[in-house]
């Protein structure tokens, strides 16, 4: 238990004036403005695509003025008014679009056109998977188990019958997958009013997961269930996922109103906010942090991203805001204390006598950085399998064959090798990096054989 | 302690590049950070780490060997603390030295070295062979290969290897016969020099003559043996307590320990050796306290550089100590042969690693 847990009630921030509309989020880089500077959008319209994710848009989530120029790297909305969202799609080119693609292809254009498909994930690369494609099964998780971020018990409240409609409306782009629903306990009362609800649906096939972090990442999911990569993609979607698709579907309404946490070790009531993207955040700061000196993370504190000042409002894909207080005071003798206010995994600190308590996180790094002494912390810790700290060993030799072997590809990014780490060596990090540069030869090496492909064949032709 | 903090923030500039003690710079941060813990934050996520360091995991272990020290004081007298300082400075000299020419911070590894060497000597070793010793130790078994970490060897085991092995005579004249008075010998000096310090045999030694001494007397540890070596109740109230924080793998112990007695057990009861005792736990009783298996087991192989880093290695690598101990001790010329046995471990353990890595690559291939 950590303190800065969000409450579960949901509170409605006030309307604000102006809108912050980040151009690129954790996913999505919306490079592609289609408003003109001085245009008049009503709520639902495009405002930028996102050529890179199947044209991915960006929608307004209120009726307002754009400026497009008043803040670089966001599309700002002035005036902005609660008006009734507009439905985006005209009439006459749905029924275009039903003739030429039938009725999967307009339910799936909905979702992507309405804001729905942002919420979809490729189960193991955690990209954004294609919405003409179709899954091998769909995997929905009603957890969110990264400290801090919203949680899917308080998206679940009250909305059962949105979430089994949803569910409902995911099967129908299916043919005969399964969708996995993952629960932490499939025996709770909850669960009972879920199954209640989804009797009957012989798709619906609950799985029970453990409410540790990071077990309900969706790589972890799909590899508990077996699912090979080879045998197709894997889409996995969360508790909000599932409720913009019953809201896109059912309503034929553009899904622009996020539920983001606001917690952390920084605020001083940490709750769950009902706001849309391009909220300017220091409307949230100034509300919540009292910490004088701050980091401002967008997602959880193992995962998020730090959110730089340059940053003015909620991107789409914002999970919650966590606050963290910055490191101020050194600690005097502090590797001597007995410890009684602060954990760690290896159970070297005097708390380790004490139930849960609520530690005070700060960024500090608690240490210095030291070479690896196999310790194997994060190899116990790894939910993935593999060995980071034998790929750290690798990648110090600049093996990186090596390091491929040793399946580096299969991390999930948790971060909690960096965080056991007694000698502070910034696993995550490095893992990344090394997948990343796999990645890259691994095109650099398809192009090539492209190459080499397009050259046999045109000498082929020649001789002929 | 503001002023402390003040003091160090203004010599700083001394130490930093184009200071005029910029060499000694490893020297100052390792002080520095002694005192006052690192002002690094992280960069990105995970945006908060463990309260763990290296400075906490060693301090762990020196921590579990205090019991084993103050019995060694107890026994053998105050000449201990000039052992472990003498240990201490050699030691950290050459650790000083190879900071400064790597231009890396010195390693918190060596403080359990410094003080894990002066156990396992006998008390009363001439002060220099403790510091050639240690030195050697260092530079040889961990310098060498690059640093802490990077080491192949437990470099306080390298440290006794090459005592034992250059100066034998010396190593088994320095046995002390422990205090049986009540105060023991906190209050006095017993050196080379004293009449009163008689050397006394260690219980293997003795045993190879035949004379058994009872098993109560070394899990007390009122027996002669290296300094800190002998009290077998002790030693495993520290063990323990490494095992329990995770700082120590209870794999490598259960496993040593455990084809210990095995191995004993079966010899005994096969009649390969035989003791001049009843039965068969007595016997393997008596071995498992006697000389340096639990000191080894609890606080020398567990040490996680030099062990294999993967599960699985680990039992292998304990089975490997924990016999090859069993065989050196019975069937071979030395009387004790648990330092050995650990280094023949610390060679095994990459090849363990590499054959279990090997296997579970395999496993991993065919994953997703």
């Amino acid at each position: 238990m950590l303190r800065g847990r969000p409450e579960s009630t949901v509170k409605v921030m006030p309307e604000p004036k102006v809108l912050y509309l980040p151009l690129r989020s954790e996913r999505f880089r919306f490079s592609e403005t289609v408003v003109r500077e001085g245009q008049q959008v009503s709520g639902g319209d495009v405002l930028a695509r996102d050529p890179g994710n199947y044209g991915l848009p960006l929608l307004a989530p209120r009726a307002g003025t754009v400026r497009l120029k008043a803040a670089s790297n966001h599309i700002v909305l002035e005036n902005v008014a609660r008006l009734d969202e507009r439905v985006s799609l005209a009439q006459k080119e749905m029924s275009h679009i039903e003739q030429q693609m039938g009725v999967g292809g307009i339910k799936r254009y909905k979702l992507l056109s309405l804001g729905a498909w942002q919420f979809f994930y490729d189960a193991f690369t955690g990209a954004l998977p294609d919405p003409h494609g179709t899954p091998q099964a769909i995997i929905v998780s009603t957890l969110s188990l990264e400290p801090f971020v919203t949680r899917g018990d308080v998206l679940l409240h009250k909305r059962l019958l949105n979430f089994t409609r949803g569910l409902e409306h995911l099967q129908s782009l299916l043919e005969y997958q399964p969708i996995y629903l993952a629960m932490p306990d499939i025996k709770s009362e909850f669960a009972n009013l879920i199954r209640n609800q989804i009797r009957g649906y012989a798709w619906a096939k609950m799985l029970e997961i453990p409410l540790t972090y990071p077990y309900d990442h969706f790589a972890i999911l799909a590899r508990r269930l077996d699912l090979r990569r080879a045998d197709g993609p894997v889409w996995a979607v969360r508790t909000e996922g599932v409720l913009a698709v019953d809201r896109a579907l059912t309503l034929t309404r553009p899904c622009t109103v996020r539920i983001v946490s606001v917690g952390g070790i920084g605020v001083h009531s940490p709750a769950h906010l009902k706001v849309m993207p391009g909220y300017p955040i220091d409307k949230i700061t100034d509300e919540y942090v009292f910490e004088p000196a701050a980091r401002i993370i967008n997602g959880g504190i193992l995962t998020g991203e730090t959110l730089t000042p340059e940053t003015l409002g909620i991107d789409v894909e914002c999970r919650g805001i966590t606050v963290l207080p910055e490191l101020k005071e050194r600690e005097f003798l502090g590797f001597i204390r007995p410890g009684w206010d602060r954990s760690s995994y290896a159970e070297c600190f005097l708390s380790a006598l004490r139930k849960r308590f609520n530690e005070r996180f700060t960024t500090g790094l608690r240490g210095e950085l030291r070479p690896c002494v196999s310790c194997s912390f994060c190899e116990e810790v790894c939910p993935a399998g593999i060995m980071p700290s034998l790929i750290h060993k690798h990648l110090y030799a600049n093996q990186l064959e090596e390091a491929e072997q040793a399946r580096v590809d299969l991390c999930v990014e948790c971060g909690l090798c960096s965080f056991v780490c007694p000698s502070k060596i910034d696993l995550r990090k490095q893992l990344i990096e090394a997948k990343d540069l796999i990645e890259k030869e691994k095109e650099e090496l398809r192009q090539e054989q492209l190459r080499q492909e397009e050259a046999r064949k045109q000498s082929e032709e020649k001789t002929k | 302690m503001k002023w402390l903090l003040k003091v160090i923030d203004a010599v700083r500039p001394n130490f930093e590049e184009g200071g005029k003690l910029r060499l000694f710079n490893p020297v100052f941060g390792a002080l520095e950070h002694f005192f006052f813990a690192p002002s690094t934050t992280t960069i990105g996520a995970p945006h908060v780490r463990d309260a763990m360091d290296l400075k906490r995991f060693m301090s762990m272990v020196i921590l579990a060997v205090v019991p084993s020290v103050l019995a060694a004081f107890y026994f053998f007298g105050l000449r201990l603390v000039a052992v472990i300082i003498v240990s201490y400075a050699a030691g950290l000299t050459v650790e000083a030295l190879f900071a400064m020419i790597r231009k890396e911070g010195i390693n918190e590894g060596f403080f359990v070295t410094g003080i894990l060497f002066p156990l396992i000597l006998p008390p009363n070793l001439p002060l220099w062979m403790v510091a050639l010793g240690v030195a050697f130790g260092v530079f040889m078994g961990k310098e060498l290969f690059g640093g802490t970490g990077r080491n192949l060897f437990n470099p306080a085991l390298v440290s006794r290897c090459f005592l034992a092995l250059a100066y034998p005579k010396a190593m088994s004249a320095s046995w002390v016969a422990p205090s049986h008075e009540l105060a023991g010998r906190l209050l006095s000096w017993v050196g080379p020099s004293n009449v009163d310090a008689l050397t006394s045999a260690t219980p293997l030694s003795l045993a190879k003559q035949g004379q058994m001494t009872a098993v109560s007397h070394m899990f007390l540890g009122s027996v002669s043996g290296s300094a800190g070596e002998t009290s077998a109740v002790l030693i495993m109230l520290g063990g323990l307590f490494l095992l329990f924080t995770r700082v120590a793998s209870w794999r490598t112990v259960v496993s040593i320990l455990g084809s210990f007695v095995v191995l004993t057990a079966a010899l005994v009861v096969g009649h390969k050796v035989t003791y001049p005792m009843p039965g068969v736990f007595a016997p393997v009783m008596w071995h498992l306290f006697a000389g340096g298996l639990l000191f080894g087991a609890f606080f020398m192989a567990t040490d996680p550089v030099t062990s294999p880093s993967t599960n699985a290695g680990k039992w292998f690598y304990g089975i490997i100590i924990g016999s090859t101990t069993v065989l050196i001790r019975n069937f071979t010329g030395y009387v004790e042969g648990v330092t050995f046995a650990i280094l023949l471990g610390n060679i095994v353990a990459p090849i363990l690693d590499e054959i279990i890595i090997g296997l579970r690559i395999r496993r991993l291939k065919r994953e997703g």
